[in-house]
Formats: structure tokens, C-alpha cells, sequence
């Protein structure tokens, strides 16, 4: 199992990891997960009277030797757990040395990957939409080579929704690496439509920079409401945490095209500093406030360090 | 507050154009970035997108405002007009004495000295006034009264040292004539204070404002202090060469004592002189023609200049006498007893004796006056002395033993019958005194050297005492024309070298010690001829026509070889100047202005790179 993304070794230590979820698993199909629904399985959960029309395989007949009722075993029913990994593929995460984006892709395949151990369910979310931005590009007919390659992420993107078993991995790790990244990314816009779109509620991984001016607090509201288990990793490349440009410096955001001039030095990079960390701070007040786990990862941090330790000492899975 | 310079004002005129720069749009470098998010809190202060827009507080801009108008501020020289306060006048003397020279302060205490003069020049307000006065050699005005910097620093750049001993006291009263009808006056001198001579001066009417900055803080040196060279005395045809050389540090010092005579090495004797004593040392050598001696030691020490001395020597001559007398005995005994001596005995004199070196008149009224040097015994002549009266049996009562003629002459037990006797005369000093007036004088009338006696030998007992011949032998060796001479051959430095002329010479010419020839002009009329460039050290070389005259410049001064530097000074009888410990006064209010512009500019400079590095 050869992957671009991940490395065999990482692969086979992530096989021994499942996803912890707080809550019972809400998944009408069924899976590995502990639910409230009774149904068939090895757990037992409680007994009730016989009533006619019962199975009689359920019956406990030891039961009926000692108490001479009909009592009927319960079992929990398992069912699967639906884990929606947001993926921010804005312009803004093309940045940095490794790119974040290509760090968001690796943590997204993990995570997934994980998930496809545990039989559950994966749908990876791309944002901005690929289609809807495209086509508020410029006139001019597309390059043929860039249509097959759009088509290709399109079909990538769709194969993506729904990903289920372990024997998927690789075309999972595949459409993964199909993906690209541009435009501008409203991330308040794509968390609450994927609250809604969702038929039941499960575990969110939300990997993103955050840098959206709009703001991150109503999506994110949106699917706590919805009940999901939000997990968030928040991807910042080193020159965004210590910038090396000094100067008078005409900024340009990549996403929004707005032009900004400032003069920045060495002696200012404190200052620049703190800002990052008020900013980081806020995230982490607001998630902490609704039971979010929120994680903050320098792109250029090894990947082992953040799957193997850090996920799994905050208990996303274990 | 007033401006010297108002002029300068109007480079305030610059601090638009600072604005202006302001105001034009900035050149920035283009930078793509993920997101302006995280830089909002930078933009407020800096935005600048159109040209001309409106000006931002700026620290950079504040900064170069400042430091512009500080420096157009300094330029003008701004002053504080102190009311109803009248000028000063400072009064620099500058010791250029050989002790000056001494190296225990680096340099050299000149250096230092004139360092420290230099930052009074600086400190000089605006409307005070400077005077400089080079202590050397002679007292010298540098730099008459002025409050123009420059000339003032040009004045001191030029001051040179000497070799020659302090000569304070004419710069003092020089200094005083100058602060005299001032208020507000300072004279400042700056020495090591080897100056004995200070006592003897008195200020005329208020004390002298005099400030003294002492110069110099070790005594480390070994100078010779005396030098001579006599005949041996106990073999005619040796030179003695007496040299007397003192320690005038704390610690006891060795050195070796060299004799050259002609620049060729005779003799070399190692020697270890005790801490402040003097060890006199005397060399024996043979010379067979005109030569000059130089004694020196090779001690390195603090003071070089005088650890070399020289003298011109002459070979010896014959002394030719004529005695005058109507029949002395003991007299002539005397005269003979002379080392090389050629006596001529006459009972009256008709000529001028141009042949002899000098005349012995012995009671005898000349028909001619001799033109030579004379030791007249109980003679009148009313062009040597006047108001003569005669007395009988004057007692002695004092002698001057310092005097050469009377060196080892007492006269304690000295009768004299009578004896002729004169106010001391302008030319003469008195040897001695009987309570009415001298009994004996010596001194030089213009080119002639007289010895007048006023009684009759005969008529007295002297003749019987010890003191006779030796005072005879004593005025022998003081009268003769050729000692006279080698004694105007050592001449102190600083002090003018005179030599007789023979005849009308129009010009001549002097070597230096360093080498280079100095012609000099020589007035037709003038029977003597004087050279007073003498301020260094060493043997110079004469030439007037075709004779040619070797003297020897020294500095031979205890006080001066005894470079330490004395806390007090002792002016006049009861004046003790303490040296000071005060330094350049107010400084010109520019400076203080040109500093904050400095200041600022260096903060302009690191804020500028802490914004942009």
C-alpha cells in the first residue's frame, strides 16, 4: 500500500488507532459503533417481557428455568460512524513551505484512513466549491489539458462523498491527491451547508487556516448544533507565524486580491506575533466554550508528531 | 536668548522639503500573501497610497524635524546675553621651560599643558577676550587679546618648548600690566611650577587673579646641574672637567657618566646617586688643541635635555701682567705666585698697555688710563666712582663671599689705617663694606673689568693674612681677558651669547646644533655682537670673517632638573597659589544642540532600522 500522502510505516501504525466518539452513533446503517438502537450484536443490553410475535431465539431460557416468565435478551445494535472531513482548498492554503494544503490533504488521509479501519463512513468535504468558483473566472474558452484535468477533480470530488471499508483506501488516498486548491473559501457559508446536508450527525474534522475575514463562528455553531463531534486543526505555515519579508511592503491578499502597505521590521515581529497569538487564542476560547478539540499545527511539523501524539493524547481517537 | 549668527536661521527652510518627502508617495515592494488578516494591526499607521495625502504621525518624520531644527538651531549659535556683565579677560601663560619637556605625562607636560589651554579657548564666551603668553626662553605674547577662536588655537599650535630654565616672572608682569584695569580678569598659567624665582615677585596694587594649573606628576630624572673645565691644577698641561650631576627622584638611580671631548669618547664611569643628592664628579683629560667636552649620562629618565652638557675649552696661555707700582713686594710675590704667569713691573704707565691682559695699579695716578681690565689698589679716577671720601681705620664689616674674587678670602682680622671710599656706582657690586661705604668693588664698565680697592695694601695688615694671596690669585683668574671669554662660552639656554668685536664686521654667520646656518646681520658701528636664538640646547658655531668661535649652550639648572611638580607657588613673600583642580568653564550653548542633534540622528538612524532590517 503505497501512497503518496502517507508512508507504509505511518499506515500501519494508524491501523491500530479508532476513532473515539463521546457520543452513541446516530448511523441508520449498520457498523462497528455502540448505539442506542437494539439490534443484533454480541453487547448485551437489557432484558424485556416476551410479548407474542418475539423472536424466540432471544429468549433467555435459563431465565424462564428459574422465574418460569418469558423474558426476551436485548442487544445492542452497532452501526457506523459518519465522519465528514472539511477540507479548506482556498487560495490562501496554496501558501507556505511545505504548502498547508498538502499537510491538510496528508491529515485528511490519515484521518480517513483511521475511519476506513473502523468501517465507518467517510465523506471528505472540499471548500470552495471546484465548479461554482470556475466559473466566475475570466471569459475564454479553457484550455483542453485543464478541462480533462477539472473534469478529472470533479469526478474526484464526487468520489469523495461517500468513501466506506478499508479495501477503498486507495482510491480514497487517489481522489485525495486529485484534489487542487484555489479561489476564495467562505468557510461560515460551507460549514453550515455541510450541518445541513448531513443525515446524521457524527464526527466533523475541520482542517483549514481559518484566515477568512468573514469569520469561522456561525459555521462552526452550525454543526455543533447539529451534534456533531467537531475536531479542528488549524494549519498555519511558518512564514504566516514569523514573516521573513521586511520593509516597505505593498501587501496583496491572495484570496480577497485586497492591497495593503505596511512597513514591517525586526522589531515589530513581536508585535506581529502577539497578533497571530490573540488570534489563535480566540479560536481556541470559542472552541473550548462548545467542546470543540482544536488543534494548531506549523505545516512544516512532522506529521507523526501531530497524528501519533497530539490526536491522540486530546482522545479523537485512541 | 540671541543668535550670533541669525543667518543660519534660514536653513529652517529644509524642513518642508523633510515634509515634502513625506508627503510623496513611498516606493514598496510588491509581497503576495495568504491572507492580510493578520496584518491589520499594522496597517493604520503607515498607509500611504496617494501621493500628496494627508501626513501621518510619523516617528521617522517627528525625528528628522527635530533633528534639523537642532542643527539650523546650532548653526546660528544661539547665546544667553548675561546683562551688566562686562567682558572677560583671560590671561594663558604657557611654561615653555626645559622641564616642559619632561615625558611623565604623554606626550610630554608641554603637550599636556597646552592641551589643557586649548580647552579654555574652547570654553571662551563669546564676547571674552584671550591673551597668550609663551614662558620661555624670553616672555613672549603669543597672541595679543582677542575673543577669535581660531587665531587663539593657531597662537597655541605654534608655541614651541625650550631648553632653556623658567622665566616666569617677566610673563607675570607682563600678565599683570595686561589684567590691571580689568574687573573680570583671570590669568591662567600653566607649569610645573619650577619657578624659584616667583618669590621676588610682589603685585603693585591688588593681588594678581592668578590660577595655576599644575602640569606633571613624577620626578624620575638625573641632570647635570654644573659644569666647568679648569687647568689641573696639580699638571699644567691637563684639562679638569668638573661636572656635577643630581638625583632628583625618590629613588636612588644609576647611570653611567660619560666624557667625549669632540664628540670622541675619553672616559665612561658607572655611577649611583642616592635619592635627591648630588654626586660633583671630576674628569681628568689631556687636550692638545680648542676642543669642547660634553659630559653625558646614559640613564633613560624622564627629562632628556639635561642629561647632556658641554663647554667649550681653550687651551691655556700665558697671562700678561704689567704691575704698576712704586715698589710692592708682597704684591708682586702674589702676582708671581700665579700659574703661568708673565709679569711686567713699570713705575709709570704712558700707553694704553694694549699688550697686556691686564693692569695692577698700585697707588700709582697712570699718565694714561690702561684700556684693558685693571685692579686698581688706592687709585682715584672720578670715571670709576664718585663722591670719594677717605676715612680712617674703617672696620670690614661685611664681605660678599658668594663673589668669585672672594672665594676662601676672609677678612675677619683685616686693619686698614685708611682708606679711600665710594658709593657703590650702577656698574660695580661691593665686596667690602665698611659702615660708611665700600671699601672694595668689581665689576664690568663697559668692556672693561675693574677691581678697585680702596686702600693702600701697605697701609694694612692684609698682606699678612691668608686672604691676600688668595684674593690676589682669585682677581688673576677673573682679570684675565682669556677666562672672561671661556666664560661667555657657556652660555645658560635662553640667554644671549655676546662675543667682542675686534672690528667692523657686516654680517656672521651661527650653525645651530641642529645643523642648520643662520646668517646674521651685523650694524657696521656695533663693537660687540649678540646672538639670543638660543633656546635649544647644544654647541653652536660662530664664524665673523674668517675667526671662528665654538660656545655651548645648557641648560645647567638645579631648579629646572628638578622636575617635580610643586602643589604651591610661592608668589611674592606671602602669596601661595595653590594648583587647581578647575577645568574649562561654560561652554558655547551651540554645542549642547549640535550634541542632541547628534543624539537624535543616531535615534532617527536605529529606529529607521529596527522598522525596516
Amino acid at each position: 500500500m503505497s501512497s503518496p500522502l502517507l508512508t507504509p510505516e505511518l499506515l500501519r501504525r494508524l491501523e491500530q488507532f479508532q476513532l473515539l466518539a463521546a457520543r452513541r452513533a446516530k448511523s441508520s446503517a449498520k457498523g462497528e459503533r455502540r448505539s442506542r438502537a437494539r439490534g443484533q450484536s454480541v453487547e448485551f443490553a437489557d432484558y424485556r417481557d416476551y410479548v407474542p410475535g418475539d423472536d424466540f431465539r432471544y429468549l433467555d431460557w435459563n431465565l424462564y428455568g428459574r422465574l418460569e416468565r418469558l423474558f426476551l435478551k436485548l442487544y445492542e445494535e452497532e452501526r457506523e460512524l459518519p465522519v465528514r472531513i472539511f477540507l479548506d482548498a482556498s487560495e490562501s492554503m496554496t501558501f507556505g513551505e511545505p504548502r498547508k494544503f498538502d499537510f491538510a490533504r496528508q491529515v485528511a488521509a490519515a484521518v480517513g484512513y483511521v475511519a476506513l479501519s473502523g468501517f465507518d463512513r467517510v465523506s471528505v468535504i472540499p471548500f470552495p466549491e471546484l465548479a461554482a468558483e470556475r466559473r466566475l473566472q475570466p471569459a475564454g474558452a479553457p484550455h483542453l489539458a485543464d478541462r480533462a484535468a477539472r473534469l478529472a477533480e470533479l469526478a474526484a470530488r464526487g468520489a469523495l462523498r461517500s468513501v466506506r471499508g478499508k479495501r477503498s483506501a486507495i482510491q480514497f488516498f487517489a481522489n485525495l491527491s486529485a484534489l487542487t486548491a484555489g479561489g476564495s473559501a467562505n468557510l461560515n457559508q460551507a460549514l453550515r451547508r455541510g450541518a445541513l446536508e448531513a443525515r446524521q450527525p457524527g464526527v466533523a474534522v475541520l482542517l483549514s487556516d481559518f484566515l477568512d475575514p468573514a469569520g469561522y463562528e456561525s459555521g462552526l455553531s452550525a454543526l455543533v448544533a447539529r451534534g456533531f463531534q467537531v475536531d479542528l486543526v488549524q494549519i498555519l505555515s511558518p512564514e504566516e507565524l514569523a514573516p521573513v519579508a521586511f520593509g516597505d511592503l505593498r501587501l496583496v491578499d491572495s484570496e480577497s486580491g485586497a492591497v495593503q502597505e505596511v512597513t514591517f521590521g525586526r522589531y515589530r515581529m513581536k508585535a506581529y506575533q502577539q497578533s497571530v497569538q490573540n488570534f489563535l487564542q480566540r479560536l481556541r476560547e470559542f472552541c473550548q466554550s462548545r467542546g470543540i478539540n482544536f488543534f494548531t499545527a506549523n505545516s512544516n511539523t512532522p506529521l507523526e508528531e501531530l497524528l501519533l501524539k497530539q490526536l491522540r493524547k486530546a482522545e479523537v481517537w485512541g | 536668548m540671541h543668535f550670533l549668527a541669525p543667518a543660519a536661521l534660514a536653513f529652517a527652510a529644509t524642513i518642508p522639503v523633510v515634509v515634502l518627502f513625506y508627503l510623496l508617495k513611498r516606493k514598496r515592494v510588491v509581497k503576495l500573501v495568504s491572507s492580510t488578516m493578520l496584518w491589520q494591526r499594522f496597517l493604520a499607521e503607515t498607509q500611504a497610497s496617494a501621493p500628496f495625502q494627508k501626513l501621518r504621525k510619523n516617528w521617522l518624520l517627528i525625528l528628522q524635524i527635530l533633528l534639523l531644527a537642532l542643527s539650523v538651531f546650532a548653526l546660528s549659535r544661539p547665546y544667553f546675553a548675561a546683562k551688566a556683565k562686562p567682558a572677560e579677560l583671560r590671561v594663558i601663560i604657557l611654561d615653555a621651560s626645559a622641564s616642559m619637556q619632561a615625558t611623565d605625562e604623554s606626550p610630554s607636560r608641554f603637550e599636556k599643558a597646552r592641551g589643557e589651554a586649548l580647552k579654555w579657548v574652547d570654553s571662551l564666551a563669546g564676547s571674552d577676550q584671550m591673551v597668550i603668553l609663551l614662558a620661555g626662553a624670553n616672555a613672549e605674547v603669543k597672541q595679543s587679546a582677542t575673543s577669535e577662536k581660531a587665531s587663539l588655537r593657531r597662537a597655541l599650535q605654534a608655541c614651541l618648548c625650550s631648553d632653556s630654565p623658567t622665566r616666569l616672572l617677566p610673563a607675570l608682569r607682563m600678565a599683570e600690566s595686561l589684567v590691571r584695569d580689568q574687573k573680570n580678569a583671570e590669568v591662567h598659567l600653566f607649569s610645573d611650577g619650577a619657578a624659584p624665582e616667583l618669590s621676588e615677585f610682589e603685585s603693585k596694587d591688588r593681588p594678581l587673579p592668578l590660577i595655576y594649573h599644575r602640569v606633571g606628576k613624577g620626578s624620575n630624572n638625573l641632570g647635570i646641574t654644573g659644569l666647568d673645565t679648569r687647568a689641573n691644577p696639580d699638571d699644567a698641561r691637563q684639562r679638569a672637567v668638573y661636572a656635577n650631576i643630581g638625583n632628583f627622584s625618590t629613588n636612588s638611580l644609576e647611570t653611567e657618566v660619560e666624557l667625549l671631548l669632540d664628540d670622541r669618547l675619553l672616559e665612561r664611569r658607572p655611577l649611583t646617586i642616592p635619592a635627591g643628592e648630588a654626586s660633583p664628579q671630576v674628569f681628568l683629560a689631556t687636550q692638545s688643541r680648542d676642543g669642547v667636552f660634553t659630559v653625558r649620562l646614559t640613564a633613560k629618565d624622564d627629562l632628556a635635555v639635561d642629561n647632556q652638557a658641554s663647554i667649550a675649552s681653550l687651551l691655556p696661555k700665558p697671562v700678561k701682567v704689567l704691575l704698576v707700582t712704586r715698589g710692592n713686594r708682597f704684591l708682586e710675590k702674589a702676582l708671581r705666585a700665579a700659574a703661568d704667569m708673565e709679569l711686567a713691573v713699570a713705575a709709570n704707565l704712558t700707553d694704553p698697555a694694549a699688550g697686556f691682559d691686564f693692569v695692577v695699579l698700585d697707588d700709582v695716578a697712570p699718565t694714561t688710563w690702561p684700556q684693558g681690565n685693571v685692579l686698581a689698589i688706592h687709585v682715584l679716577n672720578t670715571n670709576w666712582v664718585e663722591t670719594v671720601a677717605s676715612v680712617e681705620g674703617p672696620p670690614i664689616v661685611d664681605w660678599r663671599t658668594s663673589h668669585p674674587l672672594m672665594r676662601y678670602a676672609a677678612f675677619d682680622n683685616v686693619q686698614v689705617k685708611e682708606s679711600y671710599t665710594a658709593k657703590t656706582p650702577s656698574w660695580a657690586l661691593s665686596l667690602a663694606d665698611a659702615p660708611q661705604a665700600s671699601l672694595i668693588l668689581a665689576g664690568d664698565l663697559g668692556r672693561q673689568r675693574l677691581v678697585w680697592i680702596g686702600f693702600d695694601i701697605l697701609e694694612s695688615n692684609w698682606p699678612l693674612r691668608v686672604s691676600f694671596p688668595i684674593f690676589i690669585a682669585n682677581a688673576v683668574e677673573w682679570l684675565n681677558p682669556a677666562n672672561a671669554k671661556t666664560s661667555q662660552l657657556l652660555v645658560k639656554a635662553g640667554e644671549a651669547f655676546r662675543l667682542a668685536l675686534g672690528r667692523s664686521e657686516t654680517s656672521a654667520q651661527v650653525t645651530l646644533p641642529g645643523g642648520q646656518t643662520r646668517t646674521v646681520p651685523i650694524d657696521p658701528k656695533a663693537s660687540e655682537f649678540v646672538f639670543g636664538d638660543t633656546a635649544k640646547q647644544g654647541v653652536y658655531r660662530l664664524r665673523i670673517g674668517t675667526n671662528d668661535t665654538v660656545f655651548c649652550v645648557n641648560l645647567l639648572d638645579a631648579a629646572e632638573s628638578n622636575i617635580k611638580p610643586r602643589d604651591e607657588l610661592q608668589l611674592g613673600k606671602y602669596t601661595k597659589i595653590r594648583a587647581t583642580s578647575m577645568q574649562r568653564a561654560n561652554m558655547e550653548v551651540w554645542r549642547t544642540f549640535a550634541g542632541l542633534a547628534l543624539l537624535v540622528l543616531l535615534g532617527e538612524w536605529w529606529y529607521y532600522h529596527r522598522r525596516t532590517v
